[in-house]
């Protein structure tokens, strides 16, 4: 997952180091004496919500005011209140800027051109979807050279804003490049510039998207903040996992399911194969890639981690993955078993069916691994080998998932 | 593009080098590659200049330290024109330029295979291999195969190339390169085999899209229909099928678009492509924009007939919504546009499990979902083969390999407590008399031993071992030592230098020949002779087969194979023999009222093979087999339980011999080192024989 931050954190961190117009802003908590001057000030503030959510404005989270007292209320009430799902760090209070003009620019990495480029509408303050693409312009910006003031201007020119409006917007433009080059974003959105009428310029909202595996947003300087997040125990778990090493691959996106407790194997098979039990039923509890040839010790603790959080509550275990290339099966599949033994050691017999599907090197042994396991803890199991597609026991697992919800919890083996 | 063909991406002739070829993955995927085509040259990895990577039965790769020194080094007919890079994140930018820098007019295309390269240095690669005119696929793929010309590059196929893909008539494009894989494995049962495979890469910049392979592939004579598997992400799929409009009559496709359960929820997939940008980069867009291409609805695997009906129509192509449903899709639409199969259609693809063992369940459940464990002979070779080898017959556990560095299973310190397997060192301390028998036997098997008699035999066993008397030769060693003026690890050294398969390691043999005698029979419990299976038939069956194998090398002139452990030639002289150490060990277990199978199989093998004719020697149970008739008693039920391997458990004997007769050689070396003089163990020149002629 890459990191997302908001325009407190741009307000906070980025915008003065790049010399980024903004607004000025104070955060919560905040004295009253504080929210009163700032107000006599400003004439009126904006209040919002520190949150990694989109469309904060539609929500009805955005609050203009004027009055001292209504701020103060509505920080508190923006920094508790969940806007799409997602809980607040904080809520914070911007000057309002008042203008005629609103514009929108985004620098992101282009799958067409291959490269990073620059796209700009003078319809900003809107969601750029809606805006028709007569109305908008996209540059690729030269990822060595970065972009000059003189292709941000003509850019802008083709929207038809010239004259000094343009030669100020295009500089700040070069400033919002400079801070999308120079940290390691994958995606940098400016949503509205707000241009007052002395031709005064303030970049009123911002969201960027880190790429983590760019070093430069590895040394970025400031602690990128933790929102709070409706992650439980296992997806947080998990993510520090996955983050801990680049042995072997330990993703996992929570799906909510309730049946399949799916161990998938390789980017591309554990995508169908969740796709393929998500259209028959089996309700999958997470998407989950643990291919990349894990070492046994990576392998084991990241079952481990699953087992812990899902296996009590799941009706059947999915041990499944195309032909592998490199990921040695034998230890990978030794490394499950154990934690499927210590598991049930160190907690409850449980008697869901397991099904297991796989081919690459060393999966003989594997399985022999795995068989006898099963059969010491005396789960019913079956085996697929690699001539048995991958989907087909995936629409197998799902239709005995569905069928054996409660039976094999009851019954099981023995 | 650079490539103006399907061919000019990888073809036979091809010279492939290899960066930080000495990387785990690297080296294990280039002796696969080097196996199956032989194309690579060379490689180079930091600091690892000089170093080869060895290909048994093929021959090994150079490495060389730096990429300049490979191209100064290699000659002119063996210098690259493919590069696959394997190199760390941090380092991949580095090693494409210099590539590009120092080999321009040589190289054609490089393959990037490292994960994890920042989104910056993908688009400055991009940049890069424009200026240089390189066509660059990656980062994050697989790789790609040519079937036809028996080529790789990278880990398309596995380990087993040849049995994925065969040639044929199929290209596939994917983004995933596991299923390049499964869909060429898929497609086989179609009777389609494939021209090639290429994993495009599936981080959020693919530089190699479809829509560049496209057009290759439509004119590529070997290439009859092309398979995509694509993800959501990008607008690669909207370029590519803006191209297909844009050609006249253009060869099938078929393709399947994963990803839609994803939508609409804060999902990350395994690719780091999948990442959502715009209307048309959505899997549900990505399906329509398919759909609306080919001009039929989405393939119905219940009703192929009325696909065929719609795809004699335009001939376009259809999308399906399962991977599996490839096979009736591709058997469709070859019928439908004319194309021949590549060779005869295989089983349909089926669930058809391996093993099956639903227990108490099996009663619960419905006809169709009630499999059966494949019938003998059913499993598909070569893991048919394994599967006899590895889960049907034989005992002891399979062993799993991982670097073992900086761990052990079998000792441990926390800072305060040594561990040996889990239980302290100061606690087996304190168990007093046996407690350095029981604790080398934990730390030997990784289990405690279970019966207290067995404490005791290897006590004995130990015991046993300490000497023969001075003139054996592992006692001859510490007095030689000794007399040299060592010191006492040296002496101890000797001791253990001067033992080997022949004096004291035979019990090696001798387990793997009870391994081999036992392991089949299903036998649990060594000292129960009550389930035994069979065991006169089991001693009448070896030496019918040892006398056989006597006679079989006897007439062909050679030597033959003697069964370990019996005949000690201090003992064959007499009417009856016997080892007295072994006669301890018997009288122990015949007082205790234990039995011990092997050592039973081995005096009736002894008496046997007199009886049966088959030798006129007396032969004597020695010590060796008493010793390792114990261990294998003490091993046997953690093979069963496969807890162990064979390799642990055959190892015991030698292992146990070694251990008392140095500590015997210890004793040895203080009796001479404090009664001895120094060089007393010289033999002196009048003494020594020449057995050869003077020469000058």
């Amino acid at each position: 997952m890459n990191v997302r931050i908001g325009e407190l954190v741009f307000l906070q961190q980025l915008a003065g180091r790049y010399k980024i117009p903004t607004p000025d802003y104070i955060v919560e908590p905040v004295s009253q004496t504080e929210i009163k001057r700032k107000l006599q000030e400003w004439g009126s503030g904006i209040v919002k919500p520190d949150v990694l959510a989109g469309k904060r404005g539609k929500s009805g989270a955005v609050h203009k005011v004027s009055d001292y007292r209504e701020a103060m209320q509505l920080l508190k009430k923006s920094a508790a209140t969940e806007v799409g799902d997602q809980m607040p760090r904080t809520a914070y209070m911007v000057q309002a800027v008042p203008a005629d003009l609103e514009i929108f620019s985004a620098f992101t990495y282009n799958s067409r051109t291959l490269g990073p480029s620059l796209t700009v509408s003078l319809k900003g303050g809107v969601d750029i979807e809606s805006v028709p693409d007569s109305e908008k312009a996209t540059v690729p910006v030269d990822v060595f050279r970065g972009l000059n003031a003189y292709q941000a201007s003509e850019a802008l020119s083709k929207l038809g804003l010239e004259g000094k409006l343009n030669s100020t917007v295009a500089r700040c433009l070069v400033s919002q490049w400079d801070m999308f080059i120079s940290t390691g974003m994958q995606t940098c959105e400016i949503n509205p510039w707000r241009m007052t009428k002395n031709d005064k310029i303030f970049a009123c909202d911002f969201k960027a998207i880190f790429d983590e595996n760019n070093f430069k947003f590895k040394n970025i300087g400031f602690e990128i903040p933790e929102y709070p997040t409706r992650e439980d125990a296992f997806d947080e778990e998990m993510r520090i996992w996955s983050a801990s090493s680049h042995q072997g691959q330990a993703h996992v996106s929570s799906l909510g399911g309730k049946k399949i407790l799916p161990i998938l194997f390789g980017g591309g098979a554990s995508t169908i194969i969740t796709e393929t039990l998500a259209q028959c039923g089996g309700d999958p509890m997470f998407l989950s890639d643990f291919g990349g040839n894990p070492p046994y010790e990576r392998m084991k603790k990241t079952a481990a981690i699953c087992f812990r959080h899902r296996l009590a509550d799941a009706s059947l275990l999915l041990i499944l993955g195309g032909k592998a290339n490199n990921t040695q099966i034998d230890v990978t599949f030794a490394a499950i078993a154990d934690a499927l033994e210590e598991w049930v050691g160190q907690n409850k017999q449980i008697k869901i069916p397991v099904v297991i599907g796989r081919g690459g090197p060393g999966l003989v042994q594997g399985f022999a691994v795995m068989k006898k396991t099963l059969e010491n803890l005396n789960l019913p199991y079956v085996i697929f080998g690699p001539e048995t597609p991958i989907t087909l026991v995936a629409a197998y697992a799902a239709k005995l998932a569905s069928l054996g919800d409660k039976k094999a919890k009851e019954s099981g083996k023995s | 593009m650079r490539a103006k063909s399907l061919n000019d991406l990888l073809q036979k002739g091809d010279r492939v080098a290899v960066s930080n070829i000495t990387g785990r993955e690297a080296s294990k995927v280039s002796v696969i590659s080097q196996r199956y085509c032989g194309n690579i040259v060379a490689g180079w990895a930091l600091g690892k200049a000089g170093q080869v990577v060895d290909v048994p039965g093929v021959g090994s790769i150079p490495v060389f330290g730096q990429f300049n020194e490979m191209m100064g080094t290699l000659p002119e007919g063996k210098k690259p024109n493919k590069i696959i890079v394997y190199s760390p994140p941090d380092a991949v930018y580095g090693d494409v330029k210099e590539a590009l820098e120092h080999c321009m007019s040589c190289v054609e295309t490089i393959y990037v295979i490292t994960e994890h390269v920042s989104i910056e240095v993908t688009a400055k690669l991009r940049e890069l291999a424009n200026q240089a005119n390189v066509d660059l696929i990656g980062c994050n793929t697989l790789g790609i195969i040519n079937a036809h010309d028996r080529v790789r590059i990278g880990a398309v196929g596995g380990d087993t190339p040849d049995e994925t893909f065969e040639k044929g008539s199929v290209c596939i494009m994917s983004n995933s390169g596991n299923m390049v894989n499964t869909i060429a494995t898929y497609i086989k049962s179609a009777g389609l085999g494939i021209s090639h495979g290429i994993s495009t890469g599936k981080d959020a910049l693919i530089l190699t899209p479809i829509k560049d392979l496209l057009p290759l592939a439509m004119k590529d004579p070997r290439t009859q229909i092309v398979v995509m598997y694509v993800e959501p992400g990008g607008v690669y799929e909207e370029e590519a099928v803006a191209y297909l409009k844009s050609v006249k009559n253009p060869k099938p496709v078929l393709i399947y678009v994963s990803g839609k359960f994803a939508e609409g929820r804060s999902v990350s997939l395994g690719h780091a492509g999948a990442v959502v940008e715009g209307k048309n980069t959505s899997a549900s867009a990505k399906m329509m924009m398919f759909d609306e291409y080919f001009g039929v609805p989405v393939f119905d695997p219940e009703n192929p007939k009325r696909a065929m009906t719609a795809l004699a129509g335009n001939k376009r192509g259809v999308r399906v919504n399962a991977l599996h449903d490839l096979v009736s899709a591709a058997s469709a639409v070859i019928e439908a546009c004319g194309i021949g199969t590549d060779f005869p259609r295989t089983k349909a693809i089926e669930v058809k499990p391996w093993f099956v063992d639903f227990g108490a369940l099996e009663r619960k459940l419905p006809g169709e979902l009630l499999l059966h464990p494949a019938e003998p002979g059913t499993i598909p070779e070569p893991y048919g083969a394994l599967v006899e080898r590895f889960i049907k017959t034989g005992i002891g556990r399979i062993p799993t390999r991982q670097t073992m560095r900086n761990t052990s299973h079998a000792s441990s310190n926390d800072g305060v407590t040594p561990r040996i397997y889990g239980y302290s060192v100061m606690n087996l301390m304190k168990k007093g008399k046996g407690s350095f028998a029981e604790s080398v036997l934990l730390y030997w098997l990784g289990h405690p031993p279970k019966q207290e008699f067995e404490i005791t035999l290897f006590e004995m066993c130990l015991v046993a071992s300490l000497t023969n008397g001075p003139g054996t030769i592992s006692s001859q060693a510490p007095k030689l030592s000794a007399s040299a003026g060592n010191a006492p690890n040296t002496a101890m050294i000797a001791t253990l230098a001067a033992i080997g398969t022949v004096h004291g390691g035979n019990g090696q043999e001798a387990a793997r020949m009870l391994v081999d005698v036992f392991g089949k029979s299903g036998m649990v419990d060594p000292y129960d002779k009550g389930k035994v299976p069979n065991l006169e038939g089991i001693v009448k069956e070896f030496i019918k087969k040892f006398k056989a194998n006597k006679n079989a090398a006897k007439d062909a002139g050679l030597e033959y194979e003697k069964v370990p452990c019996l005949g000690h030639p201090v003992f064959n002289k007499d009417p009856v023999n016997y080892d007295p150490r072994e006669r301890v060990i018997s009288a122990y277990l015949q007082e205790k009222g234990i039995y011990n199978v092997f050592l039973d199989f081995y005096h009736q093998v002894t008496t046997g093979m007199t009886a049966a004719g088959v030798t006129n020697k007396v032969h004597a149970v020695n010590v060796d087999a008493a010793l390792t008739c114990i261990l294998m008693g003490i091993a046997w039920p953690l093979l069963v339980d496969k807890k162990i391997t064979v390799e642990r458990a055959v190892d015991l004997p030698f292992l146990a011999f070694a251990l008392g007769r140095s500590a015997g050689g210890a004793g040895e070396y203080l009796d001479h080192r404090e009664s001895g003089t120094d060089m007393d163990m010289r033999v002196p020149v009048k003494e020594c024989v020449f057995l050869g002629r003077a020469q000058d």
